[in-house]
């Protein structure tokens, strides 16, 4: 088993999930990656990834884990040959069995493309449209900090069984700061697992 | 990129399924050399469509691989981008440098189907470029189409400074160099036009006159034609997923109502061992696990023997999936089944009786169709069957062979195997009166007559268990036909109906005959003055088009038509059509 950080940009943004799990199989043809495939009826190819990440959101810290008889090394420099452009590995990882990372993500840092600034997060009503809807909630609990990153504001969401979609909070956070940012304009840069109650970097526990 | 990326760009989330839009497809060529012209492809339907079409992935691939030419695409953008496109002021805009279309030095588009016709209108008035050919100023792009539409180009002839005429390998790089030359040299768009007049295959219906005439465009050396050497992998899934392989052009059978059986001769096949060649290239550069077969006939392909051969343990080392489309029922070998993992046959009987597949020339007899006993043997529990309805000669008795032929195939399938129950779905289209076929002059029955008749057939079908039956909108055949077999004054009801909302008519939730009839009488015209039958001397919009087959040889296969009479396949012998006056048919 195998494990690939990659980065999800440009035009790749716009894939989804989905399209991208059927496109994987396809890059890792073209790169000569041996994925095993499932036993039973309708054998699929054994690849994991990390939760899906928003339409329109670029990430630093996208994961694959692919079960495939090869140096994750070796696997990393042919993904980057034959993914398309916007998808990059920067990392690999040899592993002993399946992460499931799916499973144990639980939160990811953003960062906005506002200037960094103090904001009172203990009460945070956003306000978004959900199936042509318009919903409200106090996003409070899962807004879990905020930093400062190269001046930058970046927010630490919950993802997972509770989740907050990064984009949500734009209506809101443009109103602060009276600006038009795009949900084209936030980005991930890393993810946490967690870990004897703690909040760990996906990175540390792939090492 | 252009200026319009960001804005354009922070769009994308909020339409359904961006990446129809967001390009970087895999194998996507450099976008970023510098090039004498660029042209800009178009295709009047959607992404996940357009992305299926071989001649479009053809000639992308053919310009991309020039150092002095690039090309980009555009697709016909969903309703919801549109209104977006318009609310936040961005025109229409290339996929791959998000460039205005009306910066581009050719726009090109790909017509394949005459209910495309308003999509094209659609896709200048997002891109904001005038619809006729005569509003269009120097500092317009230079619009050509082509396509299988090209037939019978006047419905759609105003809205274009040039058309392509058959088929645009050549042609499409000759063009770019004329237009390069031109605007290097500074000529105007009338002389441009003049010298774009003279590349065979290309009509510039601005200079037509008595006597104008253009011969159809037609790839010489077949063998040694460039292909797709790497496709596009889309990001999304489209209609064909999978590596397509073309094997020849043109077809044996002569069928008569088949105008791409027709418009494609000369008969060029491509050799198994090229196309092998071809076929694992194209499978090593995009990681697709499906490979197509794809001809008009593609089981009467002379070496799919050995290309099967070549092929199959290629294919079954790396799980690779070859599918054999539109087999001919007098082709089926038993293996075909075992080896394709699919579960559902494909037929196309397309008339009901013996004496109506002899009218058509389709020539699949009843022991033919007793030949899918193979298939249940070999372990199909489902059979999709096409017919057309409203075929020249047909009787209430022709259609009610429909329904006996799908009795036959139960009773067969009992005998062979008693396990789930034959599913049998039937699928039939109305019969459209194509140009360039034996049948250019027949009428199409009347709407009226078309809803008898399939209120009859679904009559008949109702008492048959594990019958399903589909047909096609009799409203939009009506069109298909008028447009088809159409003159200029076409073109002011292709633009009127588009001014009172037709649009994507190909699309039955958006098709609205309401607004095309309100279109034809606008211009006192009425849909049924193009679909009435045609006197064999009078002169046709298209007569100035020459496709390589003979008018006369079109009358005399009519005739045989009428008679009941069937025409040999060309494999058995040379019929003398006319066409190997553009090229060897290299089945003979
Ligand atoms: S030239 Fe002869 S062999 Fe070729 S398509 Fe015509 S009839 Fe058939």
């Amino acid at each position: 088993m195998i494990a690939l950080k990659y980065v999800k940009s440009g035009n790749m943004r716009f894939v989804s999930h989905i399209d991208l799990l059927r496109h994987a199989s396809r890059i890792l043809r073209r790169a000569g990656i041996p994925v095993r495939f499932s036993n039973g009826f309708n054998p699929h190819p054994l690849i994991f990834f990390s939760p899906p990440l928003g339409l329109g959101v670029a990430s630093e810290a996208e994961y694959i884990a692919i079960d495939a008889p090869m140096a994750a090394a070796e696997a990393l420099e042919r993904f980057n040959l034959s993914a398309p452009a916007g998808l990059k590995a920067t990392r690999a990882f040899d592993l002993k069995s399946n992460p499931n990372l799916q499973a144990r993500i639980v939160a990811a840092d953003y960062v906005y493309p506002y200037a960094y600034r103090d904001i009172d997060f203990s009460r945070f009503e956003i306000t978004y449209l959900k199936k042509g809807e318009v919903v409200s909630e106090d996003a409070a609990a899962k807004i879990l900090g905020a930093t400062s990153e190269g001046g930058k504001l970046c927010l630490r969401l919950a993802t997972g069984g509770v989740n907050l979609r990064p984009d949500r909070l734009l209506g809101a956070l443009n109103g602060i700061y009276g600006e038009d940012a795009k949900v084209t304009d936030i980005l991930k840069v890393r993810q946490f697992a967690l870990e004897e109650g703690k909040l760990v970097l996906v990175d540390e526990i792939l090492k | 990129m252009s200026d319009y990326s960001r804005k354009f760009e922070a769009l994308l989330p909020d339409v359904e399924k961006p990446a129809r839009y967001s390009g970087g497809e895999w194998n996507t060529p450099d976008m970023n050399k510098r090039v004498r012209a660029d042209m800009c492809f178009c295709f009047p339907d959607l992404y996940e469509i357009g992305m299926s079409n071989l001649g479009v992935q053809i000639l992308y691939d053919i310009i991309n691989c020039r150092e002095d030419f690039r090309a980009e695409r555009c697709f016909a953008p969903a309703p919801d981008l549109a209104e977006l496109l318009k609310k936040n002021d961005i025109p229409l805009l290339s996929i791959e440098t998000r460039k205005p279309l009306k910066d581009f030095a050719v726009v090109g588009f790909s017509i394949g189907f005459e209910l495309l016709y308003t999509n094209v209108l659609y896709m200048l008035d997002l891109a904001r470029i005038p619809f006729r050919a005569c509003d269009r100023g120097e500092d317009m792009p230079i619009l050509i189409a082509g396509g299988p539409c090209s037939v019978n180009p006047e419905p759609f002839a105003p809205f274009f400074d040039a058309v392509v005429c058959g088929e645009g390998e050549e042609v499409d790089l000759e063009i770019l160099r004329t237009v390069a030359d031109g605007k290097e040299r500074g000529l105007s768009k009338a002389q441009i036009l003049e010298n774009l007049s003279r590349i065979e295959g290309t009509y510039v219906p601005s200079l037509k006159r008595t006597g104008y005439v253009v011969r159809k465009a037609v790839v010489k050396d077949f063998e040694n034609a460039p292909y797709i050497s790497r496709p596009l992998v889309p990001n999304i899934e489209s209609v064909h997923d999978r590596a397509t392989l073309e094997l020849y052009r043109g077809c044996a059978s002569g069928c008569r109502f088949c105008q791409a059986g027709f418009w494609y001769r000369p008969i060029r096949e491509r050799s198994a061992k090229k196309c092998a060649s071809l076929a694992k290239n194209m499978l090593e550069s995009t990681g697709f696990d499906e490979l197509s077969l794809c001809s008009l006939s593609t089981s009467d392909y002379t070496g799919l023997e050995q290309l099967e051969n070549e092929l199959s343990p290629y294919c079954r080392e790396r799980g690779i999936t070859m599918a054999l489309p539109s087999l001919r029922i007098s082709s089926f070998k038993p293996d075909m089944a075992r080896d394709s993992r699919r579960s559902s046959l494909t037929f196309a009987p397309e008339a009901g009786s013996q004496r109506l597949r002899n009218v058509i020339n389709k020539n699949v007899s009843e022991e033919e169709i007793d030949k899918i006993a193979v298939a249940f043997e070999a372990g199909y529990d489902s059979v999709k069957l096409y017919f057309m309805m409203g075929l020249p000669t047909e009787t209430d008795e022709d259609i009610a062979g429909i329904a006996d032929i799908c009795r036959r195939l139960k009773s067969l399938y009992w005998e062979k195997r008693h396990k789930k129950g034959l599913n049998i779905s039937v699928s039939c289209a109305v019969f459209i009166p194509k140009p360039c076929t034996p049948f250019q002059w027949e009428a199409q029955i009347s709407l009226d007559e078309m809803k008898r008749r399939q209120a009859y057939l679904r009559g008949l079908l109702k008492g048959i268990k594990g019958v399903n039956f589909s047909w096609h909108g009799a409203e939009t055949s009506v069109l298909e036909a008028a447009l088809a077999r159409g003159d200029r004054r076409l073109a002011d009801v292709i633009e009127e109906a588009y001014k009172t909302g037709a649009r994507f008519d190909s699309w039955s939730e958006h098709f609205k005959w309401d607004v095309w009839q309100a279109a034809f009488e606008s211009r006192g015209l009425k849909a049924e003055q193009f679909t009435r039958a045609r006197d064999l001397d009078e002169e046709l919009p298209w007569d100035f088009i020459d496709p390589g087959v003979d008018k006369e040889y079109f009358k005399k296969e009519r005739a045989l038509a009428y008679k009941g009479v069937t025409t040999r396949n060309c494999r058995e012998g040379c019929n003398g059509c006319g066409a190997l006056k553009e090229g060897r048919c290299t089945i003979l």
